[in-house]
């Protein structure tokens, strides 16, 4: 090996050349090679989301046939779903983040963080090989018996969704074990962030629920390639099976996707009020309780599947249960709020964008829970308006606030403001604007996943084709200002938000083990100790030095 | 760490191995995230295989007739010495944790090597199993197709898709008789070509796809080389009343050879219990049996079906269960094998030693739930009618 590596540079030029990437085992380089390949796949389902909406903006043909627009929205929801908010905030931002935050060098498994992104690597080509060996038309939940008959490419992209489970897996694995061997002495569970609180929770369905996915694409691929017959009607095998295991993944799958942007919001919340997050237990406990509730409920994607009345029943007042703890985040969240010292920069935009944008996508999905409705609205725009709305206007939007709430650390730049400013109001009204009209025209009857429709929904379909547009490019703004600071961005300060966590006291950006020494464990969410520098950062009151151990 | 740092840290220990990594305090810090890390994996294994098993549940509540003549094809003597095997390299490999403990690596390589030995031996019985089932045709889903016959073997229906003659007879070759059974089925009417006391229909005795069993040159059509005479059947239509029912005639087509008395003995294929509700203008009765409740067969009585009765409809079912379940498990023992190859090897070059033996532990922990799992296995697929 090398000569060796000086511990006070800057992760991100003490070693050169593309190997030094390549083979690294540092957190901080792995997370940032995911965020390059997550903004791509973000692009390309993005690409596709926009193809879908080209076609919607008329009835019957508008730019593409039935069978490549079933194409479409089944590879921007295979892309989106099992590349980009998965993995996103765990993989990108909770790699990056995490150790530091914890007060750690690195996380419990490095190599292993470094197999989890090649896997992802390696499922995202086998997802291209798909794209380009005919698509998949089957819709991203691949239900049989279709996805059994299909002739499109359903065996690659069944193992790359197999292999991204793996790396999903394997990074919960890692994150499971580094918050509990790695946290110093002085920081007990109830000292630990409440996004430190999140990646548990998002880390402990990963490693329950993922499994599941994988059995179930294993068998699929089985039953395609060696016509097992477990899910084939004609050779004994049973159907609705699939959807069973299917949606006993992907339900936590989707509390996977929102967890960690409740973490990551908790944070903004606080640090742009200057004051401490209301309710820390409460927040800290609805996160593992959203763990654990979120197993209890896939039946609510099959109440018109044909299972019985009884397992109807059980699962719409379980699916009513399971908005409880996500309730009690958005009443702490606006208790912290009140009365804050409250300021509107760009992570702050985001938050608050969340905040509305998931009250909206929570609470229809209570209206979902409910038998008598879900049986009007199954299948139809309402539903995609409402994962639209908690999935892309909450999960995305966090990731997006995340990304600028942190960029000056990982990145030692800032970004532009003002330009992002505008931006984050662009990716808003876009937002909206796609998706709101989804709700009316879902609850007149719209059906999803159709390519021809009736005049009526004309003009709900051309408001959102519009939006989507107008969000498409406020987005791919936002990915190019970003890229754009990387070179001629200002030199950030240490700590520009005034955040009381501890990656605020590692170096901008950091070192390549996070920290010179062993950081000093300050209390958490108190403001007091930090004071703003005229030339625009915080810095640590003199005055305020050790921590009071206290507090357990 | 891929970075070469200078051990200016932690090395406290100038004997402390060169496998703990610079991000952990101490080798026992290492140990410990390490047992959690591989905790946390095992748990991820378990829900892997939960699938399976919740298949495995609803199908045998669905369809329990379906289990009780599927696993007489499973041969218990197989599956008992595989277990056998296993719980011996089990207990190997927690021995070789412990010589890794104690620093006795003579003992560690013998340990690491019975459990590799014990594990090829679990998957040379399953290649035995197997390929007797590949053989036989009696594998999954829709290549379920137990009607090939083989000298000498039960001529057993098919479930799915048979077309052909159904026949329950039991060939014996070599006597070049039948040795019981009953046909069922549609076949032309010969009345004249009789030979037998009463009724009779003449009828082919065929296998599968109607290729008779043993290749008659003169058959229309001509299907392979003649080596044994044609047999004709005749026998009494729609089978089996007590007494002699049916007359195996054999001899070139068209000659006759001779005539051997064949005892009809079989009982009908067990079907799907019978539901009680299906017939919505039928009052069940108190204490007749419905759907939920089947009446538990003796021993002989599922011998007996086994030996002349059509399998119930989707047996295939049960293999393909059988197969995505052992299957599955024999890759996670195939898996195992590199494992335990890779360590053996750092063992013999002396990579273990008693603050650095974690992977042997934690290799030995996957090894005892693929163990676990295989225990689960046997019975349920082997053992339990």
């Amino acid at each position: 090996m090398s000569a060796a590596v000086d511990t006070n540079a800057s992760y991100l030029t003490a070693t050169r050349g593309w190997k030094s990437w390549a083979y690294t085992l540092d957190h901080k380089r792995i997370g940032m090679m995911y965020l390059f390949g997550i903004l791509g796949a973000l692009l390309l389902g993005g690409a596709f989301a926009l193809l879908v909406r080209a076609e919607l903006w008329s009835p019957g043909h508008t730019i593409a046939g039935k069978d490549a627009y079933n194409k479409f929205f089944t590879l921007h929801g295979a892309v989106m779903v099992f590349l980009v908010i998965i993995p996103g905030l765990p993989a990108a931002l909770g790699n990056m983040i995490l150790p530091i935050q914890l007060g750690a060098p690195d996380v419990a498994f490095p190599k292993l963080n470094l197999t989890s992104f090649y896997l992802w690597v390696v499922g995202a080509l086998l997802l291209l090989v798909a794209v380009f060996t005919g698509g998949l038309d089957t819709g991203w939940t691949f239900y049989t018996p279709y996805s059994l008959q299909t002739q499109t490419a359903v065996i690659p992209a069944v193992l790359g969704a197999f292999v991204l489970g793996f790396s999903s897996i394997f990074t919960g694995l890692n994150f499971l074990v580094t918050i509990h061997k790695f946290r110093p002495k002085a920081m007990g569970w109830f000292q630990m962030p409440l996004n430190l609180w999140a990646l548990y929770s998002t880390a402990l369905m990963q490693v329950l629920a993922t499994p599941v996915l994988g059995i179930t694409l294993l068998l699929l691929f089985v039953e395609r390639f060696m016509h097992i017959g477990i899910f084939d009607p004609n050779l004994g095998g049973d159907p609705v099976l699939f959807q069973h295991f299917f949606w006993f993944y992907s339900h936590p799958a989707v509390y996977i996707m929102i967890v960690p942007a409740m973490g990551v919001i908790s944070e903004i919340m606080t640090t742009f009020s200057r004051k401490p997050i209301f309710g820390y237990r409460f927040i800290a406990y609805s996160s593992i309780a959203l763990a654990l509730f979120s197993f209890l409920v896939w039946g609510h994607h099959m109440f018109v599947s044909g299972q019985s009345k009884l397992a109807n029943m059980v699962f719409s007042a379980l699916t009513f249960s399971v908005g409880i703890p996500s309730a009690i985040k958005v009443f702490n969240w606006v208790s912290t709020l009140y009365k804050g010292d409250i300021r509107l920069q760009t992570p702050m935009l985001y938050a608050l964008s969340f905040l509305v944008m998931f009250t909206i996508g929570g609470l229809t999905g209570i209206f979902l829970a409910i038998l008598s409705i879900d049986v009007q609205l199954h299948d139809t725009y309402f539903v995609v308006a409402h994962f639209h709305y908690v999935m892309m206007g909450s999960t995305l939007i966090a990731f997006v606030g995340a990304l600028h709430y942190w960029w000056p650390k990982v990145t030692g730049k800032m970004y532009p403001e003002r330009v992002a400013r505008v931006a984050a109001v662009g990716v808003f009204i876009g937002f909206n604007l796609t998706f709101l009209p989804q709700f009316v025209m879902g609850s007149r009857g719209m059906p999803r996943r159709y390519w021809d429709y009736d005049p009526e929904f004309q003009i709900f379909h051309r408001l959102s084709t519009v939006g989507a547009f107008l969000l498409g490019v406020s987005l791919f703004g936002v990915v190019c200002y970003l890229m754009w600071s990387l070179k001629y961005g200002t030199k950030a300060p240490q700590n520009p938000w005034g955040g009381t966590t501890l990656e605020w006291d590692a170096p901008t950006p950091p070192t390549v083990f996070n920290f010179p020494e062993p950081p000093e464990i300050h209390e958490l969410y108190n403001y007091d100790d930090l004071e703003e520098l005229p030339e625009g950062g915080w810095v640590r009151k003199p005055s305020s030095g050790a921590k009071s151990s206290g507090g357990h | 760490m891929s970075q070469p740092s200078h051990d200016d840290h932690h090395d406290d220990h100038g004997h402390q191995s060169r496998f703990i990594q610079h991000h952990y305090d101490d080798a026992q810090h290492q140990f410990d995230s390490g047992k959690l890390g591989i905790w946390f994996f095992l748990v991820q294994e378990i829900l892997f295989f939960s699938a399976l098993f919740v298949a495995y549940i609803l199908y045998r509540h669905h369809h329990p007739e379906i289990y009780a003549y599927a696993h007489h094809y499973l041969d218990v003597k197989w599956g008992a010495i595989n277990t056998a095997v296993l719980i011996v390299s089990s207990l190997s490999a927690a021995w070789a944790v412990r010589c890794a403990q104690l620093a006795q690596r003579r003992g560690l390589i013998a340990c690491l090597v019975i459990t590799i030995v014990c594990a090829l031996g679990f998957l040379g019985i399953k290649t035995i199993e197997y390929s007797h089932k590949v053989h036989e045709h009696i594998l999954w889903g829709k290549y379920f197709d137990p009607c090939v016959a083989s000298a000498g073997n039960h001529l057993l229906n098919k479930g799915n898709n048979c077309p052909g003659v159904k026949t329950s007879i039991v060939w014996d070759a070599k006597a070049g008789k039948a040795k019981s059974g009953c046909l069922e089925g549609d076949y032309d009417h010969n009345p004249d070509e009789a030979g037998v006391q009463g009724k009779c229909e003449v009828v082919e005795v065929v296998g599968a796809n109607r290729r008779p069993i043993e290749a008659c040159e003169e058959k229309a059509g001509g299907h392979g080389p003649a080596k044994f005479p044609c047999y004709e059947l005749a026998l009494n239509r729609h089978v089996c009343p007590a007494g002699p029912a049916a007359m195996v005639l054999y001899g070139d087509h068209g000659h006759h050879g001779g005539a051997i008395e064949v005892k009809c003995e079989a009982v009908p294929a067990p079907a799907a219990p019978a539901d009680a509700f299906a017939d919505p203008t039928h009052v069940p009765s108190t204490g007749e049996r419905t759907f939920a409740q089947k009446k538990a067969k003796t021993k002989h009585e599922l011998a007996h079906e086994f030996a002349s009765g059509a399998p119930p409809e989707h047996t295939n079912m049960f293999f393909s269960i059988y197969f995505a379940m052992t299957g599955l498990h024999g890759i996670h023992v195939l898996v195992g094998v590199f494992i335990f190859i890779w360590l053996l090897w750092r063992a013999i070059r002396g990579d273990f030693t008693p603050d650095y033996f974690g992977p042997i532990d934690y290799a030995a922990l996957y090894w005892h739930l693929v163990d676990l799992i295989w225990i689960f296995l046997f019975p349920l697929l082997y053992l339990i009618h």
